[in-house]
């Protein structure tokens, strides 16, 4: 999908002219998607995507002894084995689905007390990124198909090969945008299924009923609504457990500069708000390109800010009681890693803490360790965090196709 | 469905149903384990000289040479082989059933291979050209200022011209699938003489 946005041709122009060729070859018209919006004096910037690795990493490799928490915490090798594992839902009779990017699988972790073991359930897909769970049936979304496996725990329970599942991408007939496209998949208090379409660029003007959105589905993808406009990438949110409330990530812009515009957490006080993309980003910061003075009005602004490129995805509130009080009803949240930064960003599990009104938070750090700042490496990406029936809380970690157990206990100085 | 992300459903079915060989053969799943699966490195590395030479440097007309290939390069594309998500009639038969630890095996065995003096004349008009053009594109900010590749972005310096030539035509013409669609972008409209010249150029940066 190519931008709107229209890029300075003038020099890659020039020079195919003085090569003299029929077709001149013009290098800004060609950039891949994640190096749209950079510009000319960043050209040779060696800032670009990090690799996700497609292969299984060793238990011994997995940096689970790098990981920090705050006292009274530790973290436990859950699953392991999975490359690519992203976001994650938990079926009713506990079967841990996840989805993933490049690697086009989505697996299931089966619980069997001490040990886990996974099937794959399905291959070859498009980024199939979007898990979700409802009345017994998984729901699957890729960038340009929508499935639903019903029955499909007793189904692995009988160890069974998985049922052919039904097809919805034509009832709920969402783009199919490579850029942007991969969904995240979560269903609502109301029983509806939420999904995010990502704008089809880093910045661009876009459609504002069907890009940069969060829409929502009757299940068999019917009555969709538009929830949420100007979201320029969602890819992990939640309902607040008393307000019902739904609380998300975005993404900002790329190749604006070093430190932002931060990435984005928001709450949707009312169906329909605007969140400010391509015009307004993160806490007010106007577009150089696209926005204009007023830009802003009328934009919700974020919850909280997330930093600056650091990939905040998977979210979900805490509602357990393992955790000690100040964790009820505040937000766990991933964050990936940044790339479009120099000096690396991210690469944790931040925790988000609600206003006594409900309406901002604020974040500090609650799982770290994956980033050496000294060496400015990571070692893991968090991508998404869920919470078990017990209260432990299992966050996904791309990087090493692993999911790691938090769980807490009280210190022993406390006792 | 596989139960760790290293076992393939058919490498299974031997086990579970030994008395039924003969009929197994007739199925086609049955055919879909690549000839290299299971074998020790060095027999794995005889099936693929078929196409890809002895060692690595490939004699084969649109066939890459796979020697001094950055090891991700090569263990990326051929999971994606595997896995369906590049589709070729030629590679992923030959992948299917290799498991993870194999191909970065035969990729960390391809990487220390010597890239080979390629065949035929530099034609330094055509290489100059082709070295503008390559600057013009960026092709260094992924493939490397010298274009010997890192991480998953392969190796061009010293590869087959004929085969770079293909290989960026059927990104033009989306023939090439994959998982990672940066090449398509970036083949976009660019005409057969400029990749011509690329082409020469790549092939040819070895003897500079």
């Amino acid at each position: 999908m190519i931008p709107s946005r229209q890029f300075p041709l003038a020099l890659s122009a020039a020079g195919a002219i003085a090569l003299g060729l029929a077709t001149p070859l013009q290098a800004a018209e060609h950039e891949p998607a994640w190096a749209q919006g950079r510009s000319a004096e960043m050209a040779d910037s060696p800032l670009a995507p990090h690799a996700t690795p497609l292969t299984v990493t060793e238990k011994e490799d997995i940096p689970l002894d790098q990981l920090r928490m705050p006292d009274g915490f530790s973290a436990e090798i859950w699953a392991h084995g999975m490359p690519g594992a992203r976001m994650m839902a938990r079926g009713d009779d506990g079967t841990l689905f996840v989805g993933t990017r490049s690697i086009g699988r989505v697996y299931a972790v089966r619980d069997n007390g001490d040990e886990r073991e996974h099937v794959i359930i399905a291959e070859g897909l498009t980024q199939p990124n979007g898990v979700a769970f409802k009345d017994g049936s998984l729901y699957v979304a890729a960038i340009n198909r929508i499935f639903r496996y019903d029955d499909i725990e007793s189904q692995l329970a009988d160890g069974d090969d998985v049922a052919e599942p039904e097809e919805l991408t034509e009832a709920f007939g969402l783009p199919d945008d490579e850029h942007h496209g991969w969904k995240f998949l979560a269903f609502g208090p109301d029983g509806r299924l939420y999904i995010p379409v990502g704008a089809p660029c880093n910045g661009c003007e876009v459609d504002e009923d069907t890009h940069a959105t969060i829409h929502s589905f009757e299940p068999d993808g019917s009555d969709m609504r538009v929830e949420a406009r100007g979201v320029r990438n969602s890819v992990g949110f939640d309902f607040h457990p008393e307000t019902g409330e739904l609380w998300f990530t975005d993404n900002g812009q790329d190749w604006l500069g070093e430190h932002g515009p931060q990435d984005e957490l928001n709450r949707l006080s009312e169906s329909g708000e605007h969140f400010g993309f391509p015009y307004c980003h993160a806490h007010g910061v106007i577009d150089p390109e696209l926005g204009s003075e007023g830009a802003c009005d009328g934009v919700t602004m974020p919850a909280a800010l997330m930093g600056g490129h650091t990939a905040a995805l998977g979210m979900r509130f805490y509602t357990g009681d393992m955790f000690p009080e100040e964790y009820r009803n505040a937000i766990f949240i991933a964050r990936r890693g940044s790339w479009n930064r120099t000096l690396s960003d991210g690469y944790d599990v931040q925790v988000a803490h609600l206003s006594e009104d409900g309406e901002r938070a604020a974040i500090s750090p609650f799982m770290v360790g994956l980033l050496d700042p000294r060496e400015n490496a990571f070692s893991g990406r968090p991508v998404d965090v869920l919470q078990m029936p017990d209260g432990s809380l299992l966050v996904s970690d791309e990087q090493n196709g692993a999911i790691y157990r938090i769980s807490y206990e009280t210190p022993e100085y406390m006792e | 469905m596989r139960r760790d992300g290293r076992t393939l459903p058919w490498q299974r079915l031997p086990i579970v149903s030994t008395g039924l060989a003969g009929l197994l053969l007739a199925l086609p799943v049955w055919s879909e384990s690549g000839p290299a699966a299971g074998l020790p490195l060095e027999a794995q590395v005889q099936v693929c000289a078929a196409c890809h030479g002895e060692d690595g440097n490939s004699t084969r007309e649109n066939t890459p040479s796979l020697a001094g290939q950055p090891a991700l390069a090569i263990t990326n594309q051929m999971i994606y082989f595997r896995e369906r998500l590049r589709r070729s009639d030629e590679m992923t038969p030959q992948a299917r059933g290799l498991s993870d630890a194999e191909i970065q095996a035969l990729a960390a065995y391809y990487a220390e291979q010597p890239v080979a003096t390629p065949e035929g004349e530099r034609d330094e008009a055509l290489a100059e050209k082709g070295r503008a053009l390559s600057r013009q594109q960026r092709c260094a900010s992924c493939h490397g200022s010298d274009y010997q590749g890192r991480e998953q972005m392969p190796r061009l310096a010293g590869q087959r011209e004929d085969y770079l030539a293909y290989a960026m035509k059927a990104y033009r013409e989306r023939t090439r699938g994959g998982p990672d669609t940066t090449m398509i972008d970036i083949m976009r409209g660019v005409d057969n003489e400029a990749i011509e010249a690329m082409a020469h150029f790549f092939a040819n940066l070895d003897r500079e």
